[in-house]
């Protein structure tokens, strides 16, 4: 037979923009929940307890929390997206379609870690318009954006990240309880203990080490100093780790996608 | 193209599982299809047939042997080979957040269609689903789901369409009429492979048969012939009086197809080709004394039990 046309960005594109549409149809779970979330967690700890928080760089502590809830708004959603995309997927028998039709691992790879940072954006700019709301209420300024590139690369790499992660997870849980185990076990701490509320500076010395194996210290301290212009690690090391940290999640969520089974649970 | 075979398989093997537990699922399977035909796949639960169907759209991958569409290696070339397959599943897909439209227009999308209209609103409307096109699936009674799963699978003009039981729990108006769209797609070109259990749909459907059983093909052959081969025709004359009285001096004692009697009434069992004029006239008796004459056919169904019965009759 004559050679048949492949059409690999379409099939992209289509698969992109059916992550889109269905997040916006579930817009109440999708982006007003983190929305409340970030929401009281700028009353709760930026203007009730961050009153009483004096912070060495003299920062104010609402300010300082600002770009950490930005980026935690981003790494979850990125990662709910993806995983519950393929999760309901696997249990409607919606995912075997994309077994079916010609499109590659690569692209459903990448038109879901484009749609979790979509809809992480999403999510990360209302918060910071939330939190610049706060700030202007509270401190009569706004925070600003001291480097935009910084703060949109490091918003990206770790968005694609963690929607490649949530691709994984995804593809290696059995049950619906696996999958919320590994978000609670292991990505909520590393995303707390990442320096979401707290500066590294203050920990203790052996708190400190450990800190730095965390890849999203790095991830939220490049928000920090795109936002702020501070942050509490080296900023090119932290594009190197956050860098690397893509390159292992993309290869993990690309594997997945290859050996995992699509077939429905 | 058209030169090109639908399907080529050849010496198909799928295991699942390893060791003790291994389950050889498709053992050694061979077949070709030819362009333009509908090739029914029929076969107890367990024959293979849809491990045989999953290679084919390649959600399984073979364990040994090679499957190719249109001349594309399944497992080399997967993508092309999906351009040209039209795939619908045994099991009802639930979509939960979109619309009919929706899904068809995304399906649509990532075979590189991605303003698709016309061709969706034409099989919507084939499918009796248009008025039902802004309806969420959940909305959709399992008769419509069914023919979404259809409506997807048209939606590229494929080559090859693949209906692994499209009727399984479907009433019988819309098994006619989803039988009936199966019959004008292939006046299109459109080669179709099928599996169905209901075989009386195969046999008025299909060109050809191919009989499976604990994975192998028992037998591939032309519906017709396959019925015509394996099963008798059966004649009954039933007489004016009694069989006693009208058969003497006639060959009807001694007729080699002669296989039962009762008062007045004579059972033949004769082969598909023998007409049953031909067989009353060389049986001697007066016309005149024949009062009834009731023939039937073989089925396909009885063809298929002998296949699976009796494996002397595999070649």
């Amino acid at each position: 037979m004559n050679e048949v046309t492949l059409y690999p960005w379409r099939a992209f594109w289509t698969l992109y923009r059916r992550e889109m549409l269905r997040f916006l149809k579930v817009i109440a779970q999708t982006v007003f929940t983190p929305l409340i979330n970030s929401t009281l967690y700028l009353l709760i700890f930026g203007v009730s307890l961050g009153a009483n928080i004096k912070l060495e760089s003299g920062t104010s502590y609402l300010s300082f929390l600002i770009p950490g809830l930005v980026m935690m708004g981003v790494l979850n959603n990125a990662f709910q997206n993806s995983s519950s995309s393929i999760v309901s997927g696997r249990f409607s028998g919606d995912l075997e379609d994309l077994k079916v039709v010609p499109i590659t691992p690569q692209m459903i790879l990448w038109a879901m870690a484009v749609g979790g940072l979509s809809r992480g954006l999403v999510v990360g700019f209302i918060t910071f318009v939330v939190g610049e709301v706060f700030h202007v209420t509270l401190q009569g300024v706004v925070t600003g954006v001291a480097h935009p590139m910084y703060l949109l690369f490091f918003l990206s790499v770790g968005g694609l990240a963690f929607a490649m992660i949530g691709i994984s997870i995804a593809f290696w849980a059995k049950t619906f309880d696996q999958m919320s185990a590994v978000s609670s076990f292991v990505l909520m701490p590393l995303i707390y203990l990442g320096g979401v509320f707290f500066s590294i500076g203050g920990l203790h010395p052996i708190w400190q080490a450990l800190a730095y194996f965390n890849p999203v210290l790095y991830l939220i301290n490049g928000v920090r100093f795109g936002i702020l212009g501070m942050s509490d690690v080296d900023v090119t090391t932290a594009a190197i780790v956050s860098i690397a940290s893509l390159v292992f999640c993309y290869g993990l969520a690309l594997r997945s996608l290859k050996v995992a089974s699509y077939s429905r649970w | 193209m058209s030169s090109e075979a639908p399907i080529l398989i050849e010496n198909l093997v799928k295991d699942y599982g390893e060791g003790e537990s291994r389950l050889r699922a498709v053992d050694h399977v061979s077949m070709v299809m030819r362009p333009g035909e509908i090739l029914g796949l029929l076969g107890p639960n367990g024959a293979g047939k849809t491990s045989i169907i999953s290679t084919i759209v390649t959600l399984e991958k073979p364990t040994a042997g090679r499957v190719s569409v249109f001349g594309f290696d399944v497992c080399k070339r997967p993508q092309q080979t999906k351009m040209l397959i039209g795939f619908v599943p045994q099991e009802l897909i639930h979509h939960g957040y979109f619309d009919v439209m929706e899904i068809l227009e995304f399906h649509s999308g990532y075979f590189g269609r991605l303003k698709n209209r016309d061709r969706i609103e034409w099989i919507l409307r084939e499918l009796a689903l248009w008025d039902h096109r802004n309806k969420k699936v959940k909305q959709l009674s399992g008769g419509m789901k069914r023919r979404l799963l259809i409506a997807k699978a048209l939606v590229h003009e494929p080559k090859l369409l693949i209906l692994d039981e499209p009727t399984a729990g479907v009433d019988i108006e819309l098994r006619e009429s989803l039988w009936r769209f199966v019959g004008e797609l292939k006046r299109e070109g459109v080669a179709i492979l099928l599996t169905t259990h209901y075989i009386e749909e195969a046999e008025s459907l299909c060109d050809r048969i191919g009989i499976l059983q604990k994975g192998k093909l028992l037998r591939l052959a032309a519906t017709q012939e396959l019925i015509n081969e394996l099963t008798k025709r059966e004649i009954v004359v039933k007489l004016k009086g009694t069989v006693k009285d009208t058969v003497k001096d006639t060959v009807v004692p001694s007729h080699p197809y002669l296989v039962g009697q009762s008062n007045n009434e004579l059972v033949f069992q004769v082969p598909s080709h023998i007409g049953a004029m031909d067989l009353v006239i060389g049986l001697g008796i007066e016309l005149s004394l024949i009062s009834d004459l009731t023939i039937r056919d073989g089925s396909l169904e009885e063809a298929m039990k002998r296949v699976l019965n009796d494996k002397t009759v595999i070649s």
